[in-house]
Parts: structure tokens; sequence; C-alpha cells
């Protein structure tokens, strides 16, 4: 093998090489291969048997439906977020900006709690919704909604904020000196431009709403059929010793976020190519 | 009188963009903004265009006598090319040529072949025929600042506003550009209003110059009036006549 | 004053870049409404149910010995998480930035990979691997040595979920920055060691800075992928966060919120920490471009 070095080669590389090999070797390969050769010893059979399960293609509707839903919710409020704390001034803008990552700074089984708190019945906004509107959140799928709308919508945020601070004024400007009214702009110059942040924040938050688990299993209730997780469901194979289903189903929702992955990559890809920034860098 | 403005004033802050400035821009008259960075130049354009407006109820604008200053940009119809050609980076150049027309109300709206011929011939005109299915992104600076002038062009904009509009191109095709740009004024005869901050730029292709500077009008004039008599000793130290003598 | 008094700017006179104020409060109304129902709620409620029986009432439980075991043992976590997820994390940022080899993007994919994965997932691929019925169940068993349902096992899948964060903050940074002066530093005499202390490692500190925040929140708060492999052995694998879940399901809500209340103050500092890094980040970020000329503008 021979490695292309930039000319004037800098030193360490078979060091630090050799760490990452051992670092990411044993921490992720490792388990990956171990999940790959545990799910060669199973027939194809038992492993269908396991995915299409009746209870776990359940969990499906709930992880993967409301996880599509989530998004959905995430980049609209999220997007119309990141356009007020892009676009406008208004008082506390810096704590709320600070407060968009709290999804990810809050560990989930505290969000689950605190969500479950807020939401039971007895709750602070749980209570008003059942008694005004008969609406019941807590151990219901509207409550897993919840949770899940709640890990994802720091993704969308994020993901929108740089590029809305990047579409530069002077297109909004062109497009109105061509006689656009501000709606037109926004349709035809501003929200192109924003879409590929969009799509990609959706994506990321539905990644992650997919294998949520933590703030999810408070306030979910479990119920088979109805609240239960995917990623629950694999904690109950292993509980039961069926180390060949949870890794069917493992592998499945692996395969899924892998298919995400390079979604969102192919769609940044394109966007760049397009944009022209492939080039520059 | 094709652009006339009045005693408008403009504050940034603190800072003093544009102080009780007047001017006037005759029909078809090519007419250049000079003057160094924060001189106001741009701001004159900019309030022309109805991307800034006066501070006080002083200031006016008008356009071929009608009263615009309170009017919107995009009610303006002022042909506007920025200095960094500001493309629609997710449209073609044919779409971005086309943005104007398809921007109309429905019922202002030509039709779809009407559109495209327009296009065609616009392209034609800054010689880009061909291009229309790329992406600003595969243009030279030069191809995409005639885009920017095409898509301008194709509102039948009553005057064409140009900021800087060679300032982001190499000396080659800025001189190349500048010479084009005259040749096409003296075809259309277009009432233009360019700004620079490159003497010679302004006094090659422009009718008349004004040199602003702090906000505020130094000195009016054809090339030759303004370099035999600078008005006052900023004038002269700008052009760097002093000098010479 | 007359002419100004006289003066009413016409509404069709705006900015081409500004909305109407309808769009304005609609918008804003609706996005900070959205993170406040969603976001400041849940943080107060904890504090609200930590304190529903006073100070007494949320003191308690954060005495009894299996909520300090439980400290304890999250602390330890991180304690071995942060440094190993650090270190290799620029070990890795170094490797992919300054040179070129087969497989790097690979390796940048595999890197990756942990945020991608449900921590559920994660928790169940080290059962596969240390598990009773794993690749090196009968192994361990025969050598009496346990991974899962031990503390071991809490480490590796905590390793596993916080793995990437680390090398996702260092390597854009270290992407951007070149190494000019590394190059510097070396036709100067200087050795690797030196070079790397002296000048790789101040030049991506607030990224590592920002990276290490992040790695340290999830390794403390870690659910998922910690309670597959916990096993729930009092006084031995229970974390903080896997103990506001028992003490929840034991009806112990105050206790239970307590202890909830603790990992929200960490949460709160890490997003003090991560807003000062990020700024100091930004910061660093713009030094590095201001080698590009600004544009003229008048």
């Amino acid at each position: 093998m021979r490695f292309r070095r930039p000319r004037r080669a800098l030193p360490g590389f078979e060091l630090a090489l050799a760490a990452t090999l051992l670092w990411a070797g044993v921490l992720v390969a490792l388990p990956f291969l171990g999940l790959a050769g545990k799910m060669a010893t199973v027939t194809w059979e038992q492993v269908w048997a396991s995915i299409a399960d009746p209870r776990v293609v359940a969990s499906y509707r709930i992880s993967f439906g409301l996880a599509l839903v989530a998004a959905l919710l995430d980049v609209l409020f999220g997007g119309m977020l990141a356009w007020a704390l892009v676009r406008y001034h208004f008082p506390g803008k810096r704590l709320v900006d600070a407060l968009v990552d709290l999804p990810f700074a809050l560990p989930t089984a505290v969000a689950g709690l605190a969500l479950t708190a807020l939401y039971a019945p007895t709750g602070l906004l749980g209570k008003p919704l059942n008694d005004l509107f008969g609406i019941q959140v807590a151990y219901t799928p509207l409550g897993v909604l919840v949770a899940l709308v709640f890990v994802g919508f720091p993704f969308t945020v994020r993901a929108v904020q740089p590029v809305l601070a990047d579409v530069s004024a002077d297109l909004e400007e062109a497009a109105a000196c061509l006689g656009a009214t501000r709606g037109y702009v926004f349709r035809r110059v501003v929200l192109p431009a924003l879409f590929p942040a969009l799509l990609t924040g959706g994506a990321l938050a539905f990644g992650r709403a997919v294998g949520e688990f933590g703030s999810v299993v408070f306030i979910s209730g479990n119920l088979p059929f109805r609240t239960e997780i995917t990623p629950l469901l694999i904690i109950v194979k292993l509980e039961q010793f069926d180390y060949a289903g949870a890794a069917s189903i493992g592998s499945l929702m692996i395969l899924v976020s892998l298919a995400i992955l390079l979604a969102v990559r192919a769609i940044e890809e394109r966007q760049r190519r397009r944009l022209g920034l492939g080039e520059g860098i | 009188m094709s652009i006339a403005v009045r005693s408008v004033s403009k504050n940034f802050g603190r800072f003093a963009a544009l102080h009780d400035v007047s001017l006037e821009v005759a029909e078809g008259e090519l007419l250049a903004l000079l003057g160094p960075s924060g001189s106001g130049k741009t701001t004159l354009l900019r309030v022309m265009a109805g991307l800034e407006f006066p501070d006080d109820a002083r200031g006016r604008v008008f356009f071929h006598g009608r009263d615009v200053t309170d009017q919107p940009a995009y009610q303006r119809r002022a042909g506007f090319v920025f200095q960094h050609y500001a493309l629609f980076p997710n449209m073609t150049v044919a779409q971005n040529v086309a943005f104007g027309l398809d921007a109309r109300p429905r019922r202002h709206r030509p039709p779809k072949a009407e559109i495209r011929a327009r296009v065609e011939h616009l392209l034609g005109v800054v010689q880009l025929e061909g291009l229309g299915a790329r992406f600003p992104a595969q243009l030279s600076g030069g191809q995409r600042q005639r885009v920017a002038l095409a898509r301008a062009l194709a509102i039948e904009p009553s005057v064409l506003l140009l900021d800087e509009p060679f300032g982001a191109l190499d000396a080659k095709v800025r001189k190349e550009l500048r010479q084009w740009i005259r040749r096409f004024h003296d075809r259309t005869r277009i009432t233009s209003v360019f700004v620079t901050h490159d003497q010679e730029e302004a006094f090659e292709i422009a009718d008349r110059v004004v040199i602003l500077d702090k906000g505020g009008i130094q000195q009016i004039g054809t090339a030759r009036e303004v370099r035999g008599g600078p008005s006052t000793p900023f004038v002269t130290e700008f052009l760097g006549l002093g000098e010479n003598i | 004053m007359s002419a100004i008094a006289q003066f009413s700017p016409s509404r069709a006179r705006v900015h081409a870049t500004a909305d109407p104020a309808w769009v304005r409060w609609g918008v804003t109304f609706l996005g900070v409404g959205f993170a406040a129902a969603f976001l400041a709620l849940p943080l107060g409620v904890v504090f609200q149910e930590a304190f529903r029986h006073g100070a007494g009432g949320f003191l308690a439980p954060l005495r009894d010995t299996s909520t300090r075991s439980a400290i304890g043992l999250t602390l330890l976590v991180a304690a071995i998480v942060v440094p190993v997820n650090t270190i290799g994390g620029l070990a890795a940022a170094w490797a992919t930035c300054r040179f070129r080899f087969p497989g790097r993007r690979l390796l940048l994919a595999l890197i990756e990979m942990p945020l991608w994965v449900s921590p559920v997932v994660g928790g169940l691929l080290f059962m596969l691997l240390f598990g009773r019925q794993g690749w090196f169940g009968a192994w361990l068993i025969a050598h009496d040595v346990s991974i899962v349902f031990a503390a071991p096992g809490v480490v590796l899948a905590t390793l596993f979920v916080t793995f990437p964060f680390v090398a996702r903050c260092v390597i854009p940074q270290m992407q951007a920055q070149g190494f000019a002066e590394e190059e510097a530093a070396m036709t100067l005499g200087a050795s690797a060691w030196r070079v790397f202390w002296k000048v790789t490692l101040p030049k991506v500190k607030w990224g590592m800075t920002y990276g290490i925040i992040l790695c340290n929140a999830r390794s403390m708060g870690e659910f998922g992928a910690v309670s597959v492999v916990s096993g729930y052995i009092r006084g031995q694998t229970i974390t903080m966060p896997l103990h506001v879940e028992i003490r929840y399901n034991e009806y112990q809500t105050t206790a239970a919120f307590a202890v909830a209340s603790l990992l929200c103050l960490l949460a709160l500092a890490t997003l003090l920490g991560k807003t000062w890094s990020e700024r100091r980040l930004a910061r660093a970020f713009r030094a590095g471009a201001e080698a590009i000329p600004a544009e003229a503008r008048s």
C-alpha cells in the first residue's frame, strides 16, 4: 500500500493512524462485526419471524410513522424559530438561542420524566388539555410524538440557521427590484435556498427520533401494539434471551439509519455541486 | 428629466451616509457616481432603486417626473445590477432572466412562449446565446455580470442602476465589459447610473461624472469639466490632479 | 418640525428585505412559543417537582447511599470516557486531515456511525459481543470476567454512544486551518510532540472544548445504551439516569426529580459552556478567514 502524502510530510502519521484504528476498531468496528457475525448464523426464516412479528410491526408504525410526523413538525416550527432568530430582534433572543440545544444537553431520561410530568392528566399542560379538550397526551401515541418532537427540534433549527444567515440580502433585493412581491421572493428565492437545509435537518430529526428511547419510554406507557417503540422491543427480546431476534430488529434499524445517512449525504452533495461549492474547496 | 433626487438625507445610526443630496439625471444619459469608500455613492443608488428610503419628508425621488419616493423597490421597475451579480443560484440562466416576468401578477404576465422568446432575445443581446440551461455557478464572472444585466433588462426598466458593475471582475474582463456597456448604452439609450470608485472607469464611459465625498456631492460635470476645473480641494486630491502641477 | 409631523411613510414604503409586521409577530410568536412549551417548561417542571416537599424533600434523596453510588459511577464513567474519546478524536483528526490514505473516507464514515444508530442498538452490539450468548460469552464465563451487567459494560456502551463528538468538532476546524504553522515549526527544528502540543492543539482547542462538553454531557446522561448493558445491579451498575428511572418506577417521584434536577443543572452548565465555546470557535474561524480581503463597498 502506498500513501499519498503532502509534499513535506508531517510526522506522526503512523502513530495517529494506529491510535485511530485501535480506537475506532475496538469501539465501533468490532461491535458492528459482532452483529454481522451474529446475523450470519441466523436463518432468513428466523429473521423474518422476528421482524414481521405483529407486535414488532405495530412498533414500526409508532417509531417510523410518528418519527416522520415529528420531523415534519420540527421542520415547520424549527424553521420558523430559525427565521425569527436570524432575521428579527426580540427580547430574550440569546436565551432562546441557547435553549434550543437543550435536547442535546439534557439526558433523555430526564427529558422523558419532565415531559411525562408536564403532560400527565394531572400535569401543568396535561390537565388543561384533558379538561378542556378531552385530549390525553401522556401514555398515548400523542405523548410519544411530543417526546420525538422534543429530541429532534434542535436539528432543524441548527441546520437552517447558518444557511439562512448566508442567504445574501442581495438576492432578496435583486428579486424585489425585478418586481417580485415579498411572498413571491420567499417562495422562489428564499425557500429554495433553505430547502436542502430543511431536508437535512428533517432527516437528522427523523433519524434521531427513530432510535430514540429514553425520553419516550416514560411518556409512552409502553402499551403493546399502541405505544411501544421498536428499540423497546429490542430490549424485550434481549430480556427473553432471544439474541437472534434482537439482532434482526437491530439490523433493520441500522439499515434504515444508513439509508437516511446516505440520502442526506446525496442531497448535500448534489446541492454543493449545483451551487458550485465543490470546485472552491 | 429622467431621474431626479431632491434633498435626500440618510443616516445609518450616527453615520451620515447622505446629507441633503440633490441630483438630476438627463434622459438617455450614462452617469457615474464616483467617490471613495463611505462617500455615500452606493447609498444614493439604493435610494434611487427603493432599497433605502430618505430619512425625512423633504427627501424625494422622481422617475420621469413621477414621485416614486413612497414606492417600494418591487413597484419601481428600476433595473438594478449588483456588484456580486446576485444571480439566483438555484435557477438556470434562462430562469434568472425570466424571473422578473414570471413574478408579475397573472394578468400582466406575458404568455410562456413570449417569455421564452424574450429571454432568448436578451441572451443574444448580452452575447450569451445557448447558455440558458446553465447554472450561474458554471459561468465566468464576466458572463455572470451579463446575465445580471439581461435579467435587469427583461423587465423593460425605466432606468438602469448599476452598483460597482465591474468591481468583482479581473482587470482584463473589466476593461472589455466596460467598453461593451458603453456601446450597449449608445444603442439602447436607457438612462443609466453606475457607481464606481475607479476614476478611469468613470471618465472613460460616463457622459457626466458626479463626485461624492462624506455624503455630499462635490462636483458634477463631464470628464473635461471636472479635470479642467476641480471645484474643491477634495476633488483635486481625489483625482490626483495636484501632483501634475 | 411640521414637515416631519406631516410625514407619515405610507404602508408601501417598506424595505425589500423587511417582512410585514404580522409575519414578524406571527413567526416570532409561534417559533418562540413552541420553544418555550417544548424546552423551557419541561426544565421548570423538573425543579418544581424536585422541590415539591421543600428543600428537605429535595436533599434527603440525594444523601442516601444508592444515590451517592449512582453519582459516583456516573462520574467514573465520564472520567474514563471523555479522555479516551478526546485522545481518539484528536488522533483521528490528525490522521484524516493531514494525510490521504486508502479507506480514509470509510474511516470518517465509521467515526460517524454511532451518531446514527439508536443507543439501544449500541447497547445491543455489546450484548452480542460480551453477553452470555455473545461471541466472547463462553470465554468470559470460563475466566469469570464480567463485562456486561457490570461497570465495564456501562463504560463501553457509553464510549460507543459518545464516540464521535470530539472528532466531529475537531476535524472541521483542523481542516479549515491548514498546516502551514506546523510546517514552519518543523523547519525550525521542533520535535513532533512539541509541534503537536505547541502549535496544533492550541489551534483546535475551541473545537476540542466544544466536543468535550458535548461528550461529557452525553456520557453522564446516556440512558438507552446503558440500560441495555447495565442489568440494573444496585450499587454496581446504576448510573444517575438509571437511578432516576428506578426511583420513578418505585413511585418515589420527589427522589427521582431530585436526581433529575442535578442532571438538569449539568445540562444548563453544558448549554452555557457550549454557547461560550461556540462563540470562541466562531471567532477562531473568523480569524482564520481574515486572510481573504474584505469586500470593498462604499
